[in-house]
Parts: C-alpha cells; structure tokens; sequence
C-alpha cells in the first residue's frame, strides 16, 4: 500500500516531466505506440466525430483483417447483425438493399456497405460468407464482418446502438443503419425497422453524388 | 475483516509512451450464483458471477488527472469529439487543472463510458459488467445480499431523493460493505462495461415507448424484482445514457480478473 502510493507518486512526476518535454515539440498527439488492446486509439487526420477515431479491425468473411478505416474516403451504410437472427436481421439486409436500388448507378457505385456482426464468436468467415450467399449478397463494394467482442461493443456504443447477448447466443439488438460520409462522420441515421425516410435518402444522395459532403465550419 | 487480495499495484512508468496509471486498491468479490434484478433472458432467474477483483472506492479527480497528463488525447481540449459530450471534466479548472470545483479526492465525474474504459485500460484492469457491479452493491456492512432488507433499500432510497446540487463527498467515507467497498451507494453513479446492453423492458420502462419497434429478437429483458427501486432506477439511468454521455453525478471504479 505505502509502496504503491510512493511510486505512484514517483510515476506521476515522471510522466508530467514527460509531458511536458512533449508539448514543447508539439509532438505529443504523435508516436503513442504503446497502447494495448482493449483500448480506444484515437485516430489523427480525420475528424473527431468520426467512426475512423476507432481504429479497430474487423475480420472479413473473406477471412481478411482489416482496420475499419480502410473504408474511408467512400460513403458508407454500416448496421450490426448476427447471422443466425431470423426475425429482424433479414429485414435489416433487405432495407439496405432497397435503399441501394434507389440509388442512380453512379451514384451507387461510390457507396459501401457494411454489416458488422454482434456474434464473434459464432459468425466465422465461413458462416458469414454463407449468410452473404444466402441473401444474395455478391457485390464487392458490400463488406460482411465479424470483430473481438470487446471491439463490437465499442462500434456499437460509437453507432448507438443497444444489444445484449441471450443464453443461448441470439441476441437482443436495436436496428439501427447509419449513414456516414467519405471521413466517417454519421449524417444520417435510421432507427427502427421501415425507418428510412426521404431525409436519410436525400442525406445519402446528396454524400454519394456530390463527393464530400460540405462540413458546417469546413474541414 | 474483509478479504482483501493482493492489490494490484502496478506502478510501472517506463516511458510516457507505455504510461500506466497506478491501479487502486482492488478486492476480491465473488464467485456467486445470485438473482439480479435485471433477469439473464425470459425465464431465467439466476446468473453466475466469476470471481473478480473490483476498485476499493470511485477513480478520484487526482487519479483522472493523473490519467490525462499521461495519456493527453483523454484531455478535455483534445478529446475526440466521438468519445464524449461537450460537458466532459467541464467543471475542472483546466484541462489539466482540477481547480476549486473537483476536489482530488472527489469522485471524477462528467467522464463518458469511452473515457472511463480507457482509463480503466491503463490502470491495468476494465470497466466491470452490470452483474459484477450489482452483486458488489448488494452487500452492506454485514451480509452479501442485503437487498431484501428495509434498511438497504431506505438508505438508497434516501440518497436519491438528495437534492444533486450539493458537492460530492470525497471517497472513502462512506462504510465499506463485507467486501471492503465503499460508496458504491450514497455518492455517485457509475458507468459499467455493458451499459449499452442494458435494456429495461415493458414493465418498467418501455410503456408506449417508440423505441420499441427497435428491437429485435425476443425483445427487451424484464425485471424480476420490480420492488427493488435502488437497483432499478440504476438501470433506468444507465439505459438513458449514450456512450459519449457525462453527467455531473456519473462516474466509475474499475475491476479486473481475480489471480488465478
């Protein structure tokens, strides 16, 4: 106990020494390699209400891992499922596609999908690409995913989105499909089932036709 | 005397970039089969709880400080906007400052979920679940599960029904229940690891509620003891709140696995 205060007290003059060096070279928000895992990084270059502050990698059902933000510079539609969800998930699948058929060729061509998926444990790549297969799902701008669970609780909580794993692994979730422009940042959001409604799709047209949405204050 | 288990007291400052804050006194709490308020799924009334070790008393103000210096992206001026609300350690002096409104030894307060669970992360240890947290809060000073009895549920009872403007007490005053914790009742509120999972069902929350159509699967969870107020109003508070949220009376404590 009286160890641990002194050296905490040893430890916190260090680091203020530390610190201090570093803001005088204004290098501070640099070269912080020594995180761990589990932690929030926080990104630099894009914007702070973006999704790609999270740098978090997600595992493909192409059994690829990729960091989340290898999806920026596109629009993208991002919701959370399981694969194994009968009731709400298809529905889920189907409305984004719907929303994509509405979308002029061009236009559709910019946008991304992803679906990110509470299950890590269950939705291997091998279950994911079946349940891409099984609901028609062939486009390579679409992205279907799994990520560590301490990792799904942090998109979730940065989506705003509420589940809750049930004893026997379904689980509960809001359905919740965000918009997010070209640096991440959510413009739009669809909460609820059949809750697309015209501003969300002229928020989509408006990002996917126009290239960068205008930012009030600039970049 | 309570049992207390070595305290994890990892001090290891090498370099700025690998800074670690200085984990508090943690105590041993469970393993324990008990009946939560919040129901595991429909029909079933019990859940385990594997043993964990779980912060003596709330992260102070001088413990958050010492956080922000060592990990400046956490700074109120720095902060991503993503991982708090614009009221995040508002009522410090500075940035990196406490000043007269946040006493060292107060409770910090105005902390979203992404910033208690990074501090959390660098004190060696996480956020603990809502089970974790429930089981602890439902010691007092001579049983491990004083729920049922009068005296818990008044004394909560009356902590709530306090006006929230007054200052917050320091930590450590108030009595340590069997496992030696203290002010998990009378002080603040406090963030759990799986906030965001908690959803209060039909009966006590989702009359008429829009969200409802939300949800999916079997819908939201219920709760089985629906007398239980102190531990219900937790919940209701904790499921109003968003991940970027701060408030003036919401804090934390961090856990982390028991040795094995």
């Amino acid at each position: 106990m009286k160890a641990c205060r002194n050296g905490y007290l040893a430890a916190a003059l260090l680091m203020s020494a530390s610190v201090a060096t570093a803001q005088s070279g204004d290098t501070s928000d640099t070269g912080d390699t020594g995180y761990h895992h589990h932690e929030v990084l926080q990104a630099t270059g894009v914007p702070g209400d973006s999704l790609y502050q999270l740098e978090l990698p997600i595992e493909t059902a192409a059994g690829v891992t990729v960091p989340l933000s290898s999806l920026r510079g596109r629009p993208l539609l991002v919701t959370m499922f399981y694969s194994h969800c009968t009731s709400v998930c298809p529905l889920l699948t189907a409305e984004l596609q719907q929303i994509e058929r509405g979308l002029a060729p061009a236009a559709r061509s910019r946008v991304r999908v992803l679906m990110v998926s509470f299950d890590a444990v269950h939705d291997t790549p091998t279950v994911l690409k079946s349940f891409a297969q099984s609901h028609h799902i062939d486009d390579p701008r679409w992205t279907v995913a799994r990520a560590a669970p301490g990792d799904v609780r942090v998109l979730a909580a940065a989506l705003g989105i509420r589940y809750r794993e049930l004893p026997d692994h379904s689980f509960n979730h809001s359905a919740v499909i965000s918009l997010a422009d070209q640096e991440g940042v959510v413009r739009a959001r669809a909460v609820g089932l059949r809750a697309v409604d015209a501003q969300f799709l002229d928020a989509l047209r408006s990002i996917a036709t126009t290239g960068a949405a205008s930012r009030p204050g600039g970049e | 005397m309570p049992r207390l288990s070595a305290s994890s007291c990892f001090c290891v400052a090498v370099l700025v970039v690998t800074a670690r804050i200085c984990a508090q006194e943690r105590v041993a709490v469970g393993p324990a089969d008990f009946a939560p308020v919040l129901a595991p799924a429909p029909g079933e009334a019990r859940t385990h709880v594997a043993a964990f070790l779980l912060d003596r008393r709330p992260v102070t103000n001088a413990q958050f400080l010492d956080f922000v210096r060592s990990h400046p992206q956490w700074r109120r001026d720095r902060i991503a906007s993503l991982f708090a609300d614009r009221e995040y350690l508002s009522h410090w002096a500075a940035p990196d400052q406490l000043g007269e409104s946040a006493l060292p030894e107060q409770p910090v307060t105005r902390v979203s979920w992404f910033a208690a669970r990074a501090f959390c992360a660098a004190a060696s240890g996480r956020l603990p679940d809502w089970y974790e947290w429930e089981l602890a809060a439902a010691a007092d000073e001579k049983v491990a599960d004083a729920r049922s009895t009068w005296t818990w549920r008044a004394r909560i009872l009356g902590w709530y029904a306090q006006p929230g403007s007054e200052p917050l007490a320091r930590v450590g005053e108030g009595p340590a229940n069997v496992y030696g914790l203290q002010d998990l009742h009378g002080l603040i509120w406090e963030w759990v690891e799986d906030a965001s999972t908690l959803m209060v069902s039909g009966d006590s929350r989702t009359q008429g509620d829009p969200d409802r159509l939300a949800f999916c699967g079997a819908g939201a969870l219920s709760a089985q003891d629906r007398e239980n107020y102190p531990t219900l109003m937790r919940l209701a508070f904790l499921s109003s709140l968003d991940a970027r949220s701060t408030a003036r009376r919401l804090g934390f404590r961090c856990a982390a696995e028991a040795s094995p």
